[in-house]
């Protein structure tokens, strides 16, 4: 089958991956704060770290595209 | 008469194949009269107007809605004459036009096939829109509707594929062309769930989501079908058999769609917990060591009270012993050689005076 990509995406499937695997990693950086190895020393860096991810995902997030394929087929036949 | 004469079969051959080239495709619409099902295989009719009729054949395989006498309905088909010479209209594709017709073809249809069980709500398989990566869209890419689908599913979520087939999403010849594209999508396997997209429209332009094997192509569907056909207030056959039902295109775009927004705030709420956290933290600490500095204060008090109590006492002691408190409770002090004629000296409370021993005895 052959198709036409009409509005190909500037982030791809990588990058949907790429936003999945940050939203994973600011998750674990989160439960962090609340598990048995929460230090105050060890806070302040850590919440620096998951401010910077959190940014970086709204970026990704307001940026990511679909990518919209119309079938190259008729349907009528 | 000195023509070469045709066989009668050759003439109706003849004449079928003038009719077959001059009318390919023929669109004929009219009332339904002296409908009948033969054999259980044979679906004969009338369809006539106020001047004439025409009679009307098809397979009951290749009859998809219900009809009864009196409906109107609209016949996509090729005209025919028999082998017995009798001019026949052989039907491709029926569908009942106007609101009466439809509505009661639509009732009849769903009682059938909701005793078949293709509405059974316990075959609706759920769908994660977590997991989805790529949409299957039948539609018509010129519609509104899809418009409205392709634009809110761009505004809440990225990263997904659309496959869209571009279909017709009215009239005779619709329902087939979206059976196709369902088949074509299930054979491709790659779309998570399969959106039916269409915006709203009249009764007759929705009719096409009534059709018998359209619905059930939905129903046998391996793959999830969403249908977003119409208003709210529609409810088509194809609605039903789906495993899931929105309202509109819009609403089928925010039900298989992840909300960006909602993901960001959901985001930053997780990032201030976290800073809340911190804070709680310290303000812990904070009351704990105020706890604890007011302990130790306490204990320093304490033990400084206790130690203030010691001296206290042993200065009540002193006091106790103190020759002076003696000396005004009327004792005297006499110091000097205690022998007759010695001089000695004796202190009181108040006074000192020198006195001469005169005598001295043993005490009993």
């Amino acid at each position: 089958m052959s198709s036409t990509t009409t509005n190909k995406s500037t982030n791809s499937k990588a990058a949907e991956k790429s936003l999945a695997d940050k939203i994973e990693t600011l998750n674990a950086q989160i439960d962090w704060f609340y598990g048995d190895d929460f230090t105050l020393a060890d806070a302040s860096k850590k919440y620096k770290e998951s401010l910077g991810l959190a940014d970086e995902i709204e970026k990704d997030l307001e940026n990511l595209k679909n990518e919209i394929e119309i079938i190259d087929r008729d349907f009528t036949k | 008469m000195d023509d070469a004469p045709f066989s009668v079969s050759e003439f109706i051959t003849y004449l079928n194949q003038t009719l077959e080239y001059s009318y390919p495709s023929v669109v004929l619409e009219g009332e339904v009269a002296s409908f009948k099902v033969n054999q259980g295989k044979w679906v004969f009719f009338d369809l006539k107007d106020d001047n004439a009729s025409l009679g009307c054949f098809l397979p009951v395989w290749d009859f998809r809605t219900e009809l009864v006498d009196g409906m109107k309905v609209r016949l996509r088909g090729v005209p025919k004459v028999t082998q017995w010479g009798k001019f026949s209209f052989t039907v491709k594709e029926v569908i009942p036009v106007g609101q009466g017709s439809i509505k009661k073809a639509f009732d009849l249809l769903k009682e059938r096939l909701t005793k078949e069980g293709l509405f059974d709500p316990a075959k609706k398989r759920p769908v994660d829109i977590e997991k989805i990566k790529t949409i299957g869209v039948i539609s018509s890419t010129q519609a509104a509707g899809y418009a409205d689908f392709i634009k809110i599913a761009n505004e809440r979520w990225g990263g997904l594929k659309i496959q869209v087939a571009h279909t017709g999403v009215q009239g005779l010849g619709a329902a087939d062309q979206i059976i196709r594209a369902l088949a074509y999508l299930n054979e491709q396997g790659a779309a998570d769930v399969i959106a039916i997209i269409r915006g709203g429209g009249s009764a007759d332009d929705l009719a096409v989501f009534n059709d018998e094997k359209l619905v059930r192509a939905i129903a046998a569907s391996r793959i999830p079908v969403i249908t977003g056909i119409g208003h709210e207030v529609d409810e088509s056959l194809a609605d039903l058999a789906a495993d899931i039902k929105a309202s509109t295109p819009s609403n089928a775009a925010q039900f298989l769609t992840r909300d960006r927004r909602a993901e960001i705030k959901n985001i930053k709420a997780k990032v201030a917990s976290a800073k809340q956290k911190i804070l709680s933290e310290i303000s812990t600490l904070h009351t704990l060591n105020s706890n604890n500095i007011e302990t130790i204060k306490r204990q320093i008090f304490s033990r400084l009270d206790s130690e203030l109590e010691k001296v206290r006492s042993l200065k009540r002691t002193l006091e106790r012993l103190n020759p002076d408190l003696i000396l005004k409770q009327g004792y005297s002090i006499i110091s000097g050689k205690l022998a007759p004629g010695s001089t000695i000296k004796i202190e009181s409370h108040d006074v000192l005076a020198t006195a001469i021993v005169k005598s001295i005895s043993q005490k009993e």
